[in-house]
């Protein structure tokens, strides 16, 4: 028999079958890979992770209630509240239709299997039905989430305000959705009609300073109305209800036009987002932000801002480093320049008095470090080929470390010229500030590097790996070592932005005077973790096998003398 | 007579400041007219089957399936297109993947047609099997039998040949060769000699333009497969 359809089939054959054939083919083939899926499913470790969100979202539960409180507001305080709530609350609004619509211009919020892409997309059945259902799960997910926290959120505000628990919890869980379905259908809306990356960039940042001003108060925000939905616990307008029928009518829209998602973003997107969640699993920041560049369309620049004159052989890690560096794209410089502005901002915050804001510093300084130590990066990705080189890899890695500190220079300058600002604006203190700014800054910023360095460096391969003798780690410390794996990094990049504490605990104590030997005494601090660092990815390799070597010779004396 | 493929002005650029992947290009493509499209690495021959068969959005013009606009319905039942990575669901086997992509295309009476297939391309022993566990050599072959699977008018192919070992490479050209006695046309991205030779029109693409166009007899195949 012919593989090939017969000639009786071929000219027989329409140019489209029916499209309730192929439906009906996708409907069932989808609860048998769902059928698939369930069977796969280790229900133990399913329970296991259950458990662990469990608790640990119980353990923040019941630390953000210890934070709240449940003191009443005062009358005047609950007015203020009356009056600043709704747009401070439509802020969230807005940044979520910002970021719906940021997400939608590349690409999303759809992702399908690459394989989905392939068979289904283009078969001859009608694509709005066949997306219906991915499109219906990801406005599900994002709706059950941002019910939940708001719910949650109004709650524990709920034991503050006037109102129940109960109409506080459901007032919230309203406002969620709402803010959920701005932000998908604001994602769906902007794919389909193709809008481009800047204007869904300019519209974002237009509505959010709109909405900015309004909570600065004396003209209405875009997101007041949603905002008011959450303080529904309290009181209710019928007109605040607009705001929830915007998100279900982007939504709508978004649905109605689903036949006009790109493949091309489809396809992008399916190898991408499935290697995202992998990587979120597994803790791995490094490969969150490198996947998220790809998402985000983001590509190196072709041709270098500055081209660099050649020098010798000996430069060859310290050119490397440059080329990469000197290829950043404008969106990511300008997203740079926003994390060192973030960071100044975050440390004038800290040293006010709101000492979390350090872990703002903290989140800020790491990501600029990656961003930066893009070399660094590359070089772990290829091991076979760092191998290759005639040179140790902890000198190299090294290496690899000098150009980016040096490119992280004038970010530090613009988080201290940030943080002076806006101190002089507060305190109209001129030279003390400035003198701070400057002496903490390049401290702070080199000390989140370097928690970033860390991050990527740990993945570097083990040189001990082949050694016969391996340290196995118990499963009940499997766990427990892969989140101290994870935290390691952010605690050495916290360690840099902790150091206006020092300034402040310092100041409180010993006066304004004292400020600036406290700022030298912690940029000392910091600077000595770097170096540490830098110490660590130097000799890393070195102290492993050494350690091996000694447990090697540990075990074979304890054998000796059992044999003995 | 409708042609089989039909492209006007097609363009594809990534940015303004670079070089357009597919300078503006018009094509038409008989029915049953067996085409292969040559050129080096880059020259755009990828970029205009993704294009063609609507995985890629062009920056301006046309494509029509047997007269049918590109992406519709009905160019989508008429063309069956094999891409150069092939990419498989995880959960499923080869014989339940050949259900699937026949059933969509209302395809029911699959499974003696699947047989016969993988017995004419070397996966007889593998039907029960996860494509996505396959080697390189084996995913293409089984990456044909999904393209095959279904009925088509027009069958674009993208790299055929690579990884095939020596049988497959002979199944596969005898495949081409069924295709065209049943009147479906054919257009394949390769660099593959012994395809080149059998075909009725050779394209060569460089940069994004076409270099050549008409008979591989009359011009140096060698030259163009090779040096374009």
């Amino acid at each position: 028999m012919s593989a090939l359809p017969t000639e009786a089939e071929e000219s027989a054959a329409p140019p489209a079958p029916p499209a309730s054939t192929g439906m009906a083919a996708l409907r069932q083939m989808r609860a048998i890979r769902k059928r698939h899926r369930l069977g796969e499913i280790e229900w133990f470790d399913a329970a296991y992770r259950v458990y662990l969100v469990g608790l640990g979202g119980g353990i923040a539960l019941v630390w953000l209630s210890d934070a709240v409180g449940d003191d009443p507001l005062t009358i005047a305080q609950a007015a203020n509240v009356a009056k600043h709530g709704p747009a401070v609350l439509g802020l969230f609004a807005v940044a979520a239709l910002a970021l719906g619509l940021r997400s939608g211009s590349q690409g999303g919020p759809l992702a399908l299997e690459a394989a989905d892409v392939a068979y289904v997309m283009l078969a001859p059945v009608d694509r709005r039905r066949a997306l219906l259902k991915p499109a219906f799960q990801r406005i599900r997910s994002a709706g059950f989430a941002g019910m939940a926290l708001a719910a949650i959120a109004g709650q524990l505000a709920g034991r503050r305000l006037p109102g129940t628990s109960t109409a506080w919890f459901f007032g919230g869980a309203l406002f969620g959705l709402a803010v959920a379905l701005l932000w998908a259908g604001g994602a769906l809306v902007a794919h389909v009609v193709r809008m481009p990356l800047v204007i869904a960039t300019l519209v974002g940042i237009g509505l959010i300073g709109w909405q900015a001003i309004a909570v600065r108060g004396g003209i209405s925000g875009p997101g007041d109305k949603v905002g008011s939905l959450g303080l529904w616990g309290w009181r209710q307008h019928a007109v605040d209800l607009v705001g929830l029928a915007v998100g279900l009518a982007l939504v709508g829209l978004g649905v109605w036009w689903l036949a006009r998602t790109s493949l091309d973003a489809l396809a992008r997107r399916s190898s991408l987002v499935a290697q995202l969640r992998f990587a979120v699993t597994m803790q791995d920041l490094r490969t969150v932000v490198l996947l998220r560049r790809q998402l985000s369309y983001e590509r190196t620049r072709r041709r270098p801002w500055i081209r660099l004159a050649h020098v010798g052989r000996s430069h060859a890690v310290w050119r490397r480093g440059w080329h990469s560096i000197l290829r950043l794209p404008a969106g990511r410089l300008i997203r740079m320049v926003a994390f060192a502005v973030g960071a100044g901002a975050c440390q004038v915050a800290a040293y006010r008095g709101t000492t979390p804001a350090i872990l703002g510093t903290m989140a800020l300084t790491f990501v600029l470090g990656l961003e930066v130590l893009e070399p660094l990066s590359q070089e772990v990705d290829q091991p076979d080929r760092t191998d290759s080189f005639p040179v140790e890899r902890g000198e190299l890695m090294v290496r690899h470390l000098v150009a980016p500190a040096i490119a992280l220079v004038p970010f530090a300058a613009i988080g201290a010229a940030t943080a002076a600002t806006i101190e002089i604006v507060h305190s109209h203190d001129s030279g003390g500030a400035v003198a701070v700014a400057a002496i903490l800054a390049l401290p702070t910023v080199l000390t989140g590097a370097a928690g970033a360095a860390v991050n990527i460096v740990r993945d570097a391969p083990d040189p001990a790996a082949g050694s016969q003798q391996q340290t196995y780690i118990p499963p009940e410390m499997a766990g427990f070592t892969t989140v101290l794996k994870t935290l390691i990094p952010l605690i050495i990049s916290v360690v840099g932005a902790a150091s206006v504490i020092i300034v402040r605990n310092t100041v409180e104590r010993d006066g304004s005077s004292s400020a600036v030997g406290a700022a030298v005494r912690g940029s000392v601090a910091a600077l000595l973790v770097a170096a540490g660092v830098a110490l660590w990815v130097r000799y890393r390799d070195r102290m492993r096998l050494k350690f091996r070597s000694f447990l090697d010779e540990g075990r074979t004396y304890t054998q000796q003398q059992r044999s003995s | 007579m409708v042609a089989a493929l039909s492209l006007r002005g097609l363009t594809k650029s990534y940015s303004a400041s670079e070089q357009p992947a597919l300078a503006p290009l018009d094509l038409d493509v008989e029915s049953g007219q067996r085409v292969a499209l040559v050129g080096h690495n880059g020259s755009g021959k990828t970029t205009l089957l993704r294009m063609t068969a609507g995985l890629l959005e062009p920056s301006d013009g046309e494509v029509h399936v047997s007269g049918h606009s590109g992406g519709s319905t009905a160019a989508r039942a008429a063309l069956s297109y094999l891409a150069d990575n092939p990419t498989f669901y995880d959960d499923l086997s080869l014989r339940e993947h050949l259900e699937y992509v026949a059933r969509l295309h209302g395809v029911s009476d699959w499974s003696a047609r699947a047989q016969a297939l993988v017995d004419q391309i070397g996966l007889t022993d593998r039907l029960d099997d996860l494509p996505n566990t396959f080697s390189r050599g084996l995913r293409q072959k089984a990456a044909i039998t999904l393209g095959f699977i279904r009925p088509f008018k027009l069958l674009l192919v993208d790299e055929p040949f690579v990884g095939l070992d020596a049988a497959g490479k002979a199944a596969l050209l005898e495949m081409f060769d069924d295709v065209s006695k049943r009147g479906a046309t054919l257009v394949v991205a390769t660099h593959e000699l012994s395809f080149v030779q059998r075909v009725d029109r050779l394209i060569a693409l460089a940069e994004g333009q076409i270099r050549y166009d008409g008979a591989p007899g009359d011009t140096d195949v060698n030259t163009l497969v090779f040096h374009t």
